[in-house]
């Protein structure tokens, strides 16, 4: 070998066994030249490792999100600070008011700050706890996407700042110019309202303000001057009448404060307790809710009521001659000359039955005439009151306070002309709608239109804010500051329950605004509102607690009742009687309008939900329409949808006709507050605008003789949530008292024989054993005779219960969602039909027919009796809505969240008014009532809470809790100390459609009317 | 007058064919190309079951509110299209089973073809249960199966019998179907110089060679099957019936229903085989194979039936008076009077009062007025089960929950569409399998059978 032998024993290859000197070199050298040298990132490639995984990360999280339907919810913020007394979950209640118009007060429910149902403020001396349908949906309208958001010039936005120097300019102008400026408003029942009015004008001494009401009560007001002069009108005890003969006063849905009314005189239909109950007498024109409550209705045109008033004072009269011992001569030769006989359509024994409980219960009973009478029909029915001593049951310390008195016929013609002269060229239009309600007043909307500064304070777009050049958005009354002093003896609290939702202020901060000619705040009306309140009610009370705390209590009352003596009442005035002329009765057609059930004077026209409730009476949706009786419907041969063109002088509108039963012959009768033109979504193409056919200079603005009518042809599908069944076809005639659906009877029948409700039961036996329930047991029962059909319950479980609107058209093919209806009945003649109501609802059978026929187990029985809906196992087969005998099942055979004009229920603020309690139920689901389950839930937890059972009357349902009448109780049957329990095992209780052993849990009590004969 | 003596037994095939000349005759339509006159049909068809197909995709999309049910009428024309598919189907099994159990030679040249019918009609039936619902995606639940709840169907639920009873008679119907194909397959696997067909055929043929024993076997099954559906048949409308019978309407509430439902059911099956076989016998020179006599002693059949059917109505009424329940005897009125009286009358007519016309032997042998006929009672049996789903629904207990259902374009076409899925799956079937039971018949030609001849 000639190269040396390597010593070491391990050799990686031939170099190194023959120890190469490179191998050597190398193995000092570890790391050779250039190969740390060259260690640079910058010549590294771009990507590094972390790069080059972040790259991939991202784009595999990209890759994935972009294939699901992934929708950003929005941020989710937890509390950090938890706000004093919120605890998530549970549920806040602050007392405030919403109108001024009843000044009733109510209590809002918020969850986390967020107000979700609106309820009547139990502690409230004039409302009791209950609130109309329209006050407890208008919680819609606060969420509402069509509400205006940014104050506007010429229909483009501009800052707040801008709004308000601008406007103040105007005024400023106007005032150098020695222009007038018109305010008008609605009536003004605020205190710190008008307190700002007054300051402005104290500043701007050119400012004329004009209120108005769509439907205006002046008549009434003056008649009372003139009767009484000078007091207020005070209201009545309906609660203590023995006899209620109302002439045209729909006293029980639309007239006065209806909320009180009911209250008062369901209170007087009493059975269960004791037999407790008071005569109502009817004389209307149209079939009205009053009327279809009545024991007695005389049907009888508007026309005609002067006439009946003085013959009902000739038969008073002649019966008892000391009562008309005051009467002026002429007077008496007067009413003397008006005889029975001349009163076609009215039945004699009646009459004289009337006359007699007038005399038998005089001091007992009272005579309410039609609001918008004319005075002197106002002044005869005092006069009736006066001589019958029925004035004890009048009410003083409660009286109405007439704020501002409305502005008359002249006054708004004299606003037009000065608007045509160019007198006046600012207006302010305070949240009302002249342009829309005044249109019976000649050329309002041309002299608005040429008037330089137009300035319209609104919630919404109307017909009003159109027109105008400056549009101010205000904010809904739960965002607001305010006080009413409507009542005599009680001054009611807003306060705000939100923040303002959009960038809107209240109307008092834009009047506070023009006063200091800058912008101010919405807190700064607080202050001015305590300073009312302190002047009003503090002082004059003379409370001996700080103003502080006596306001702080005041504020969580949400009212104040204010101390007066009462007053004593003035003397009739019989020289009145001397001027009252011959009662006539006007030939021909007339037109009569009326106000409607729900949307007030269309300010609440663009809620969905109180569209879809059903007229009370016709059970129409979505419209008004013209109703006229069956007889003069044949006359002119008019069918339902047959559109009518109706001409009063020269001016003509187009309505649809609906034939009413019940309705006098020759009369058409119209609710007004319908036929927006410029208006939200919701209120596109409903109903007729017949505003302008008022007449506002005759004695009875609202009831216009001597029109004519003609057929045009046309057609107009009016929709409504009961088929229209002809009164008359003997097939259908009276079948739900046939079926026992309806039992009803009168008192006299009663005291005879108290089980009659049941004499036609047959005894009914299961082949199987009976469910047993040892626990709670739910069941409710309804008094049919407290309830008058008013429909408030149905407006609360709508709200309660997340009831989707499902509009016009699916209300057409019978597809609403109510769970709650209130059914009408029409049974005798279709001239003047006896009317029963009767509220439908799951019945929670026991033997549950729908339970047995769902293929999956989707609707099932509770151990506590509920019969219950598990949303998210229906697949829909209907088989349970079609074997229930109520029907009172609900299918979404839509995504109604997003089938109702154009998702109306998607954008972000709708979807705020959802009850987070109740399920959003979606497409393909069956749904109905639930007893108010979340209510039923929230009590349990309570009870555990407290350790405790739950009480026996402790729960009570939405439609419960609204029920002015007090018509419904719910609880535990299997409670002995429950009140349903009585009602449950009362003769008078009785179950729809008993006999085919599906065992309801809602028990009705019969209806029992106080007539004289035995036979209803 | 022609005479037909009964005392005699007549071939039920006409002219002694050959063995070898019915099995080219039956195999014949599906070894030449479709012609013109297939493609015409065919179009036809497809674009009936597009119009379907588009109906359901609205459907699905927006949701059911596209048909016309509404809050009294949950059911409107699926659940009248349903019960009237699966009447259709009912008259195949009859034929095949029940007849043949009666050794009913006559419907040895039917059975095959009415049997196919069977299965397209309870195919296109039990779509409807399925897309009716409100969440068709969730549709599955309809179905017993093992899950995490551990929750399970309702067994109390008729619907879930619906369920459990087409699927059965489904499932038997086609089974029963594919065993009477057997030999025939292989005879056409005998017969086809095709090499595709020859595997296909072959693979369903089950290695059938003709031999005794194979027949024999045969023989047993199918015996034993027609036993086993011959329940069936009669359980299938029965239950159907249920879906209406168990529930608490009037005018659903009556025990009539399950015979009443079955009487009808092969009342409409048998004028709707009566009307296709009217093409097929003559499209595919039939005539001697599915005779006159045939077709005339289904049409006694329809006679039979339709008057069950009439008496079932008139029994309805007598037992609503009897009963003396005041809102069944509304429920009945209100059906012959009231707002749906049209279309009771139309009812009555078609299925009581036309199928009359076959006490007339002219009548029962003449195909024109035949097949009108036979139209009429389809439409009639479609009519009844309208009637009975929405007139009970439309008026019930409480008069403030009536309404009128008017079905939507959509609900028609979807009509449509189950008309095409059924005739397109017809049309497919005559060119892809033997009409007519090659085999059966075979054994019903003259000298087929041993006979003692003139000893």
């Amino acid at each position: 070998m000639s190269k040396s032998r390597n010593e070491t024993k391990y050799w990686k290859n031939l170099k190194e066994y023959y120890n190469d000197p490179d191998v050597f070199e190398e193995k000092i050298n570890e790391f050779k030249d250039g190969v740390t040298d060259d260690f640079e990132t910058s010549h590294l490639s771009s990507i590094s490792r972390r790069k080059f995984l972040t790259l991939m990360a991202a784009s595999a999280a990209f890759s994935a999100t972009a294939c699901t339907d992934y929708r950003d919810k929005g941020e989710i913020v937890p509390y950090t600070r938890r706000p004093e007394d919120l605890v998530p979950g549970i549920a806040n209640y602050y007392a405030t008011s919403l109108d001024g118009y009843t000044g009733n007060g109510v209590l809002v429910k918020t969850r986390e700050g967020r107000p979700i149902k609106i309820d009547g403020n139990p502690e409230h001396p004039i409302n009791k706890g209950k609130i109309d349908a329209a006050q407890q949906a208008s919680i819609l309208n606060l969420y509402d996407p069509d509400r205006l958001g940014e104050p506007q010039q010429n229909k483009k936005q501009i800052s707040w700042n801008k709004a308000i120097n601008s406007i103040s300019g105007e005024l400023k102008k106007a005032a150098e110019q020695n222009k007038k400026i018109a305010l008008i408003s609605n009536r003004i029942t605020s205190p710190t309202t008008n307190s700002l009015i007054e300051k402005l004008k104290e500043k701007y001494s050119n400012i004329e303000v004009y209120s108005y009401e769509l439907f205006d009560d002046t008549s009434k007001r003056n008649a009372w001057n003139k009767s009484y002069s000078g007091s207020l009108i005070p209201s009545v005890k309906l609660n203590e009448a023995e006899i209620i003969l109302s002439i045209g006063n729909d006293f029980l849905a639309k007239d006065g404060n209806v909320v009180e009314n009911i209250k008062q005189f369901s209170s007087r239909k009493e059975f269960v307790k004791e037999v407790n109950s008071n005569r109502l007498y009817v004389v209307e024109s149209e079939l009205s809710l009053t009327g279809s409550n009545a024991d007695y209705r005389f049907p009888l045109k508007n026309s005609d009521q002067k006439k009946f008033l003085l013959t009902l004072l000739n038969g008073l009269v002649s019966k008892d001659a000391g009562l008309g011992s005051q009467f002026p001569i002429g007077f008496k030769t007067l009413i003397a000359k008006h005889d029975f006989a001349a009163l076609s359509n009215i039945d004699k024994k009646n009459f004289d039955q009337l006359v007699n409980d007038l005399l038998e219960n005089t001091g007992k009973s009272i005579l309410v005439v039609d609001e918008r009478a004319s005075e002197e029909i106002q002044i005869l029915s005092h006069l009736v009151n006066e001589i019958l001593n029925n004035n004890d049951l009048l009410c003083f310390s409660k009286a109405f306070v007439d704020y501002n008195s409305l502005s008359n016929s002249d006054e708004l013609k004299n606003l037009v002309n000065e608007l045509n002269s160019g007198n006046i060229s600012v207006i302010i239009n305070l949240d009302s709608n002249p342009v829309y309600h005044l249109s019976y007043i000649d050329g309002f909307a041309e002299a608005f239109n040429k008037t330089a500064a137009k300035i319209s304070l609104s919630q919404f777009e109307n017909e009003t804010t159109a027109l105008s050049n400056y549009v101010i958005p205000i904010n809904n009354p739960l965002e607001s500051w305010g006080d009413f002093y409507v009542r005599k003896n009680v001054y009611t609290l807003q306060q705000p329950i939100i923040a303002p939702l959009r960038s809107t202020i209240q109307k008092e901060t834009f009047l506070l605004s023009l006063l200091n000619e800058k912008l101010s705040s919405d807190s700064e009306i607080l202050p001015l509102v305590k300073e009312n309140f302190k002047k009003l009610v503090y002082e004059k009370n003379g409370a001996i607690v700080s103003f502080d705390n006596y306001w702080n209590n005041s504020l969580h009352d949400g009212f104040a009742v204010i101390k007066i003596e009462e007053e004593a009442k003035a003397d009739f005035n019989y020289a009145v009687l001397e001027n009252i002329s011959f009662g006539k009765s006007a030939g021909g057609l007339t037109l009569l309008l009326k106000p409607n059930h729900f949307i007030g004077d269309s300010r609440f026209a663009n809620n969905g939900w109180l569209q879809e409730i059903p007229h009370p009476v016709s059970k129409v949706a979505w419209d008004n329409y013209a109703a006229v009786s069956p007889n003069t419907a044949d006359k002119y041969q008019l069918v339902n949808n047959d559109v009518v063109e109706i001409k009063s002088g020269a001016k003509a509108v187009k309505i649809p006709i609906l034939v009413q039963p019940g309705t006098t012959d020759d009369t058409f009768v119209v609710e007004l507050g319908y036929g927006r033109t410029n208006s939200g979504d919701v209120v596109k193409d409903v109903g007729f605008n017949l505003n302008n056919m008022i007449s506002l200079d005759s004695d009875s603005p609202y009831s216009i003789s001597g029109i004519s009518v003609s057929k045009t042809g046309e057609t107009y599908e009016l929709v409504s949530t009961q088929e229209h069944h002809a009164v008359d076809d003997s097939k259908l005639k009276d079948i739900h008292l046939s079926r026992g659906i309806i039992r009803e009877g009168t008192i006299t029948e009663y005291k005879k024989n108290p089980d009659f409700v049941h004499e036609h039961d047959h005894p009914i036996f299961s082949i199987t054993d009976e469910h047993e329930y040892k626990d709670h047991k739910w069941a409710m029962a309804i008094d049919l005779n407290k309830c008058i059909g008013c429909s408030y319950c149905v407006a609360s479980c709508n709200v309660e219960n997340n009831i989707p609107v499902v509009g016009k058209d699916q209300v057409g093919v019978g597809r609403e969602m109510h769970w709650m209806r209130i059914d009408r009945y029409y049974s005798g003649s279709p001239d003047n039909p006896e009317v029963s109501t009767q509220p439908m609802i799951c019945q929670h059978c026991d033997n549950a027919p729908c339970e047995n026929v769902c293929p999956v187990n989707a609707t099932n029985h509770s151990p506590d009796g509920l019969n219950q809906m598990a949303y998210n196992r229906c697949v829909g087969t209907r088989y349970c809505a079609n074997n229930c005998p109520y029907k009172v099942r609900r299918f979404n055979f839509f995504d109604f969240r997003d089938n109702f004009a154009d998702a109306f229920y998607e954008n972000d603020s709708t979807a705020l008014v959802h009850n987070p309690e109740v399920t959003v139920r979606s497409r393909g689901v069956m749904e109905k009532c639930t007893f108010c389950i979340q209510r039923i839930m929230d009590a349990r937890s309570k009870a555990i809470a407290e350790g405790r059972e739950v009480a026996a009357n402790e729960i009570k349902t939405a439609c419960q809790q609204s029920c002015p009448a007090d018509a419904i109780v719910f609880g535990d049957s299997n409670n002995k100390e429950s009140e349903v329990n009585v009602f449950r095992e009362h003769k008078l209780g009785y179950h729809v459609l008993e006999e085919i052993n599906v065992k309801p849990n809602v028990t009705y009590i019969a209806k029992l009317r106080n007539t004289e004969s035995e036979d209803v | 007058m022609s005479s037909v003596d009964y005392t005699k037994e007549y071939s039920v095939v006409e002219g002694s064919p050959r063995l070898s000349e019915i099995e080219d005759i039956i195999i014949r339509p599906l070894n030449v190309k479709p012609d013109k006159k297939f493609y015409m049909a065919i179009s036809v068809t497809l674009t009936m079951l597009l119009i379907g197909v588009i109906s359901l995709g609205v459907s699905f999309y927006y949701g059911t509110g596209m048909w016309g049910n509404n809050n009294p009428v949950g059911w409107g024309f699926p659940i009248v299209n349903f019960v009237f598919w699966v009447g259709i189907g009912h008259a195949g099994t009859l034929i095949s089973a029940i007849l043949f159990l009666f050794r009913q030679k006559w419907r040895n040249g039917i059975a095959r073809f009415a049997e196919g019918m069977t299965i397209f009609a309870v195919m296109t039936a039990g779509i409807f249960p399925l897309i009716h619902v409100g969440r068709p995606w969730l549709a599955g639940y309809l179905f017993p199966y093992p899950n995490q709840h551990s929750l399970w169907v309702n067994f109390t639920s008729p619907l879930l019998w619906d369920v459990f009873a087409v699927s059965t008679y489904f499932t038997v119907s086609f089974i029963f179907w594919y065993v009477g194909l057997i030999p025939d397959f292989a005879t056409m696997r005998d017969k086809t110089t095709n090499a595709l067909k020859k595997v296909i055929y072959s693979v369903f043929s089950l290695g059938w060679r003709h031999s005794n024993r194979h027949w024999q076997n045969y023989e047993m099954v199918y015996l034993i099957l027609a036993g086993f559906a011959t329940p069936l048949v009669l359980s299938v409308h029965t239950i159907v019936s249920f879906d209406f019978a168990v529930s608490v309407l009037p005018g659903w509430h009556t025990t009539i229903f399950p015979p009443y439902f079955v009487a009808g059911a092969v009342f409409s099956g048998f004028a709707m085989v009566q009307n296709v076989l009217i093409f097929i016998r003559k499209i595919f020179d039939m005539e001697h194979i599915i005779t006159l006599d045939t077709l005339e002693k289904m049409n006694k059949i329809m006679m039979l039936t339709g008057m069950l059917v009439g008496y079932a109505y008139a029994m309805e009424f007598f037992i609503a008076w009897y009963g003396g329940v005041e809102a069944e005897q509304f429920a009945f009125v209100n059906r012959a009077f009231g707002p749906y009286a049209w279309a009771y009358w139309i009812m009555v007519s078609c299925n009581v009062l036309s199928p009359q016309l076959f006490w007339f032997k002219k009548v029962r042998r003449t195909i024109p007025a035949m097949f009108a006929i036979a139209v009429f009672i389809n439409v009639g049996m479609w009519f009844e089960r309208f009637v009975i789903t929405v007139t009970s629904l439309s008026r019930d207990f409480l008069p403030s929950s009536w309404g009128y259902y008017s079905p939507t374009l959509v609900d028609f076409g979807i009509l449509i569409g189950s008309f095409g899925m059924f005739f397109t799956l017809l049309l497919l079937f005559t060119k892809t399998l033997p009409v007519v039971s090659i085999a059966e018949v075979k054994a019903v030609v003259d000298g087929a059978q041993p006979t003692h001849g003139d000893h």
